[in-house]
């Protein structure tokens, strides 16, 4: 009896888990394998083996290029949400006037942009593209800027790099709410005799950075990696989530369900590899 | 001078962005308010030269907002009453008890973060059609009670860590007085831990205000506010500009799109101001960190 101590806290938990999303994902499993047919009140499974994920690869003419763009876009977006996340927190760390209001605004867009109200704003920010916003940040001022500074002859790929990141702003912005907040509240766990020794031993900010801030925050890279990647991968505006969606629409429900589950295998192992390397990272810092 | 030169930098930078994060909203308010042949005006940038309200009415109108409103209010706060309750037990279960499997099913919920509910909304409407709950409001209840609504994985989460950081003495010292198990998470544990409630009360009002997916599953016609900002160009089409002698450009219609996203976001905004502080505390406080 003993074994059980305190089971019932979870059982009604477990017993929706088990209906609600255990069935379910086993059901769908099986669905992928399937072709699934709707006649008028009655379904039909037909087991048709590796059929749906072998079409997926040879004869649908979108998903693999879908599959590809988010892939690459994730994989470029969700370390420079990091650093600007990190970078943030470190700015709103520090102690200067109207502080408070501006933690309150970086928030704001995590009350927002998980709703049906981000595709219509970003939307219409792309459209009315002769507006401030944009020519504001239009590659063509940025340009100018880079010019203006002096930097003619960096390579053309960090040129490519900071004009990616000036026309997707708007997104990195409004998809960090969370990572700022997650990172602002480890830099307010630095305990202050760290910041005192490191005043004594006569580190300036930029000493600080690297060798205190950055391996109390380290552990946390690894929550806003799992975050950011699960976040942008189940976007529903994104472009591989969009063809599921149209094949469910379209009563294609096998198909539908290989295809979201060879797309959830590929986020698990994205996860996997990027733990590991970040995992890797951390261990050969030598500072800790 | 470089400490200076400094905070300089830091109040462009950090102005710029909160302009990036801010601009949207004040589109919103710009565009609501102004007639539609404003768009074509290059001169109307922010401030209209046609203040009116009857966009705003208009879309109001084409949501079927009085009845659309508290529809969704009522999904909203019950579901995620019944999201603290059934998280707050899981979660507690979780954090202080090693029952048998206790590790397989704490991987479960990990699981319930990670799978994307496009993944398993297929079969789940087709157990719901097996049990006739399509288009009840129980299709929303049911799952919130038993800890499966809208991202309650994250919930039990959090509760879980909540409550592994609370010290397990007050606990041993409720059970020598002679109370159960149950008495002592809802006489001791639970009046601890009013900032995870909060947080979990706070973060799923908001999913379930925001979410669209799951309730057009489960939905044909119970609309909420978000499936009506989700469908708003159609709709639109459909009653406000289907009679062939109007004729409006994309660019004339973002003003009602505008204001149908002033009306989802207004509510969530004034609770934003008003709980701010419990938003980001909660956060801080509930243990994801550390």
């Amino acid at each position: 009896m003993k074994k059980f101590r305190g089971f019932e806290f979870v059982l009604p938990w477990l017993i929706g888990t088990v209906v609600f999303f255990i069935i379910p994902l086993f059901t769908s499993l099986y669905y992928s394998f399937c072709n699934v047919r709707i006649d008028s009140e009655k379904t039909t499974y037909e087991f048709v083996g590796l059929q749906n994920y072998r079409y997926i690869f040879y004869t649908d003419e979108y998903y693999t290029d879908y599959l590809i763009d988010t892939l690459s876009e994730t994989l470029w977006k969700t370390p420079l949400i990091i650093i600007f996340s990190l970078f943030v927190a470190v700015f709103l760390n520090q102690k200067f006037k109207g502080r408070t209001l501006a933690r309150a605004v970086f928030f704001l867009p995590v009350i927002i942009a998980s709703g049906p109200v981000y595709n219509i704003i970003s939307g219409n920010i792309q459209n009315t593209s002769n507006e401030q916003f944009s020519t504001m940040f239009s590659t063509d001022l940025i340009g100018e800027l880079m010019r203006f500074l002096g930097l003619y002859n960096i390579s053309e790929n960090t040129e490519k790099m900071i004009l990616t990141i000036s026309d997707n702003i708007f997104s990195i912005v409004w998809n960090s709410g969370i990572q700022i907040l997650i990172f602002l509240s480890a830099l307010q766990n630095i305990p202050q005799s760290a910041r005192d020794s490191a005043l004594i031993e006569g580190a300036d900010g930029w000493d600080f950075f690297w060798r205190v801030t950055l391996p109390y925050v380290s552990p946390l890279f690894k929550v806003n990696l799992v975050f950011t990647v699960i976040d942008t991968f189940t976007s529903p505006s994104n472009p591989v989530m969009n063809r599921i969606l149209l094949m469910q629409s379209e009563w294609n429900y096998g198909y539908a369900s290989s295809m979201a589950w060879l797309y959830f295998g590929i986020v698990l192992l994205f996860i996997f590899f990027a733990l590991a390397f970040v995992r890797k990272i951390s261990d050969g810092d030598s500072y800790a | 001078m470089l400490k200076r030169f400094w905070s300089i930098f830091r109040f462009v930078i950090i102005s710029a962005l909160i302009f990036i994060i801010i601009y949207p909203i004040i589109y919103m308010f710009s565009c609501s308010f102004r007639e539609s042949s404003d768009m074509n005006d290059p001169s109307v940038i922010w401030i209209t030269r046609h203040f009116t309200l009857d966009v705003i009415k208009e879309t109001a109108v084409v949501m079927n907002l009085p009845e659309t409103f508290f529809n969704t209010v009522l999904i909203n706060i019950l579901c995620s009453v019944f999201q603290v309750i059934s998280c707050a037990f899981a979660g507690y279960g979780f954090a202080r008890f090693d029952f048998f499997g206790k590790k397989i099913l704490f991987g479960i919920v990990i699981m319930m973060i990670i799978v994307p509910p496009q993944i398993i909304s297929l079969p789940l409407y087709g157990t719901f059609v097996h049990l006739g709950l399509i288009n009840s409001k129980l299709a929303m209840y049911l799952p919130a009670l038993a800890g499966n609504g809208i991202r309650s994985g994250l919930m039990i989460f959090i509760f879980r860590q909540f409550f592994r950081g609370l010290p397990g003495e007050i606990e041993d010292a409720s059970y020598i007085d002679g109370c159960n198990r149950f008495r002592t998470f809802l006489s001791v544990m639970l009046p601890c831990s009013g900032s995870a409630i909060l947080t979990v009360f706070l973060f799923s009002v908001v999913f379930y205000w925001n979410d669209y997916y799951i309730s057009s599953t489960f939905f044909n016609d119970n609309q909420t506010v978000a499936l009506m900002v989700k469908n708003l160009s159609t709709r639109l089409s459909m009653k406000l500009f289907n009679s062939s002698s109007v004729q409006i450009s994309p660019r004339e219609q973002i003003v009602w799109l505008e204001a149908g996203c002033l009306i989802s976001v207004t509510p969530m905004l004034v609770m934003y101001v008003f709980l701010q502080k419990y938003f980001i505390e909660g956060i801080e406080r509930s243990g994801i960190v550390g």
